[in-house]
């Protein structure tokens, strides 16, 4: 805007921002100082704590009872190779939708949005069902293996990611795989040796998003995950605190505070490349 | 030179053949297991995904989907499948003691066993290998050995003394692990088709028998040890006297589950409380979180610490939604939490939270906005990118205000470019699962319904409660009734997404 701010309209703003701060930041600044906070219970939880202490981290990471350390590779496992996964599928798949002609393909489009506005996790109770048939066949991909709970977040990233993967590959001119082509090159290596390294960016921001949001999934992986030793840590700080919400806060807070680090982190570095994907993803449309 | 036409035995083709015979074959082997366990839909979809990729593999023309074929698969199986099978047990009994198919519920009652009268009688020892599978060593009457193992015969063994401790790496229990695992152990089944034998107790094993005998014809069940028939009574074999077997299987219904709630006032006026608290949770956390969103993206634009501003409120943006409601519950706990002792200390009393139904309702719009304006924020700060300057600058030349020109201008052209994110936001909070079931689950709940309901589930909670609450009995068919209703309810929003979608337009 243009305008020039006046006195008391610049006042007027300081006020609201500072409302809307304390509105985003207090809940963050209490639970870090809570999980440092030597009052175990939500009773004794202070947003400036009396006396500081490393014990609620030391009990979650050495409790016999709770896996916390497993949950947490469980998660990052599972995480890490739906990202592979998802990655490779859609930019393969939007290559071959941005480039080919070919019967059906307005119709594959056409599914594609669907699937993508359709909230699939409405069909929970049929999932559970088939993965439960599944998995008497196939032992590893059915309900309690991370096997079928990475193939349900890979076929469930699909629609989105294509669609912003191929409108990325459509602004990026056909001269330059033709001319590749002319030169006697497969269309593979034309999509791998041209297209790929030129997508680099929208691929990286794909892969950020698609871990945050496997990571932080709460819905398909309670659904799927019932052993202790199976869960991620989304579901276990959720089980944990079904059972123990008062009285343990202190481990509480410290759990939620390790499990919220690897994607802040990851969005602390990556965070001009998330914001501008997003936003061009929805400018464009 | 060779010439252009390739034979039909051309290394490529043959390869090709190949992977399309192998293709078939494997496809036809899981189609006759999942026939034979009555899977039928399931049989279906795997037969069409086998064809798909049979033909995408021998005709040229389809060439291009094997670019997609994985990805195309796994869709279809994963998400399309579910959809559509929602709509198949919808029609169905599926519920708990229905769970399984009737070849399954066959099978299952089938291979249960009893121990006649009269038949040998054994004492026994058991072995275990470091994989966790079962000997058994037993003794008959006249103290001749024989080893058994699960899935093969009485095999004749000579023991002079003692039983060894060791035999083909499988080692003896000493009394204290037998009696341990007695439980584990009288579940094994050892021996191979009709002569088997089970451990009765610390000192006997017997040969045991199947105890049913089927009736494919009659469809029913006979007791061999007390010779009562069971008859099959909507997918449960019954006697006469009404005792049960279990498992009892899935039989279609017809309508019956959608005639439980459509004719019910007893669903329907909760049911009509859920689903107006669902649009306007999701109406509400919208347009709220849009409107902050947007206010900050405009308000702060070019005021001195803007970027300091926008940074701390961006901070909600990467924290996993889980983690932050999580601390809402901790924040705005009845008794502990730091807002309702804030409110306590200044007001001398604080809302419940938790157990009244308004600021239950309340809480849950709040933390939402929380969960949502930071993205609406990102949004709406490239949406404002995308409005041209010049428009601005002639706007104030004809002297309109900053709040006109925003009125007129800005908002149209913003929520233009963000009406289908809006649309697609209001459809995700229409079924945000995860933030109901963190934060309460639902409660308080309803009085005197028939399922329990509570007076914030969405429709999505309700129904994965009637799905998978360990309270009471699950009841699948009748939870996926429900949730082809909300089907067509979502899906008209889906409509009007895809219909005023543009890409679908500009597909080449």
């Amino acid at each position: 805007m243009v305008t020039h701010n006046k006195p008391l309209t610049l006042v007027l703003k300081y006020l609201l921002a500072l409302v809307l701060i304390i509105f985003a930041v207090v809940p963050f600044l209490w639970i870090i100082s809570t999980s440092f906070n030597q009052a175990k219970s939500l009773l004794g939880a202070r947003l400036i704590p009396e006396h500081l202490t490393l014990g609620n981290y030391s009990e979650l990471l050495t409790s016999q009872t709770l896996n916390f350390s497993l949950w947490m590779w469980n998660s990052f496992k599972i995480s890490t190779i739906s990202v592979f996964l998802i990655v490779a599928i859609t930019v393969i798949s939007s290559y071959a939708l941005s480039r080919f002609r070919f019967k059906g393909k307005r119709a594959i489009m056409l599914i594609i949005m669907i699937l993508n506005v359709f909230p699939g996790i409405l069909a929970m109770i049929a999932l559970y069902s088939l993965m439960q048939q599944i998995g008497g066949y196939v032992p590893w991909l059915g309900l309690n293996t991370h096997g079928g709970l990475i193939a349900i977040y890979v076929s469930g990233a699909m629609s989105i990611n294509v669609l912003m993967v191929k409108g990325y590959i459509d602004t990026i001119p056909i001269d330059l795989d033709e001319s590749a082509m002319i030169e006697g090159a497969t269309s593979w290596q034309a999509f791998w040796k041209i297209v790929f390294p030129v997508i680099r960016p929208i691929v990286i921001t794909i892969a950020i998003l698609a871990f945050m949001a496997t990571y932080g999934d709460f819905i398909i992986a309670n659904l799927l995950l019932k052993g202790n030793d199976q869960i991620t840590v989304m579901v276990g700080i959720f089980q944990f605190t079904q059972q123990r919400f008062d009285t343990n806060w202190g481990i509480v807070t410290a759990g939620t505070v390790i499990a919220a680090i690897p994607v802040a982190v990851l969005f602390f570095f990556t965070q001009k490349q998330i914001l501008s994907g997003i936003i061009s993803g929805a400018v464009k449309e | 030179m060779e010439t252009q036409t390739k034979t039909i035995f051309s290394s490529q083709n043959m390869g090709k053949l190949l992977g399309a015979a192998a293709l078939t074959f494997l496809g036809a082997f899981a189609v006759y297991h999942l026939l034979h366990d009555g899977l039928l839909p399931l049989a279906g979809m795997i037969s069409a995904i086998v064809i798909f990729l049979v033909l995408i593999l021998v005709k040229k023309s389809l060439t291009p989907y094997r670019w997609l074929a994985v990805g195309l698969v796994m869709a279809f199986l994963f998400t399309v499948f579910p959809i559509l099978y929602t709509v198949f047990l919808s029609f169905t009994n599926m519920s708990s003691g229905h769970l399984v198919t009737k070849p399954q519920a066959v099978e299952r009652i089938l291979a249960q066993t009893y121990k006649p009268d009269h038949v040998p009688t054994y004492s026994w020892e058991a072995y275990q290998n470091t994989s966790g599978e079962w000997l058994l060593l037993v003794f008959d009457q006249d103290n001749k050995a024989f080893d058994v193992r699960p899935g093969s015969d009485l095999k004749p063994i000579e023991v002079p003394g003692d039983p060894p401790a060791a035999i083909d790496g499988y080692k003896l229990l000493d009394p204290v692990q037998k009696i341990q695992k007695l439980q584990a152990l009288t579940e094994v089944e050892f021996g191979h088709g009709s002569n088997l034998i089970t451990i009765q107790d610390p000192m006997t094993a017997a040969a045991v028998v199947p105890q049913y005998q089927y009736d494919e014809a009659q469809n029913t069940m006979t007791d061999k040890s007390t010779g009562l028939l069971y008859t099959n009574k909507g997918g449960t074999y019954t006697s006469s006297a009404g005792d049960v077997l279990i498992p009892g299987y899935m039989v279609g219904i017809g309508t019956n589950n959608y005639s439980r709630f459509l004719g019910n006032t007893g669903y329907l006026a909760p049911i009509g409380e859920i689903i107006i608290w669902n649009i306007g949770f999701s109406l509400f956390s919208v347009l709220i979180s849009f409107a902050i969103g947007m206010a900050i993206a405009q308000l702060f634009e070019n005021v001195p610490g803007s970027r300091l501003i926008r940074a701390l409120l961006i901070i909600p943006y990467p924290i996993p939604v889980l983690v932050s409601i999580m601390i809402w519950r901790g924040l705005l706990n009845e008794n502990m939490g730091l807002v309702t002792n804030l409110l306590q200390h200044i007001f001398g009393s604080a809302p419940h939270f938790f157990t009244d139904i308004s600021w239950a309702r309340f809480a849950i719009i709040l933390i939402n906005v929380y969960l949502s304006y930071p993205y609406f924020f990102v949004l709406a700060t490239g949406a404002l990118k995308s409005v041209p300057r010049d428009i601005y600058e002639a706007a104030e030349i004809d002297g309109a205000s900053a709040w006109m020109s925003f009125r007129a201008i800005t908002l149209p052209m913003v929520m233009r470019i963000l009406m289908p994110l809006l649309i697609a936001s209001f459809s995700f909070n229409f079924n945000n699962f995860t933030l109901i079931w963190g934060f309460n689950a639902g409660l308080p709940a309803m009085a005197d319904t028939v399922v329990p309901m509570g007076h914030t589930d969405l429709m999505i909670s309700f129904i994965y409660r009637l799905g998978f609450s360990t309270a009471s009995a699950a009841d699948y068919g009748f939870s996926a009734a429900i949730t082809v209703v909300l089907f067509l309810l979502v899906g008209l929003m889906v409509f009007f997404q895809v219909r005023n979608a543009k890409s679908l337009k500009e597909s080449r």
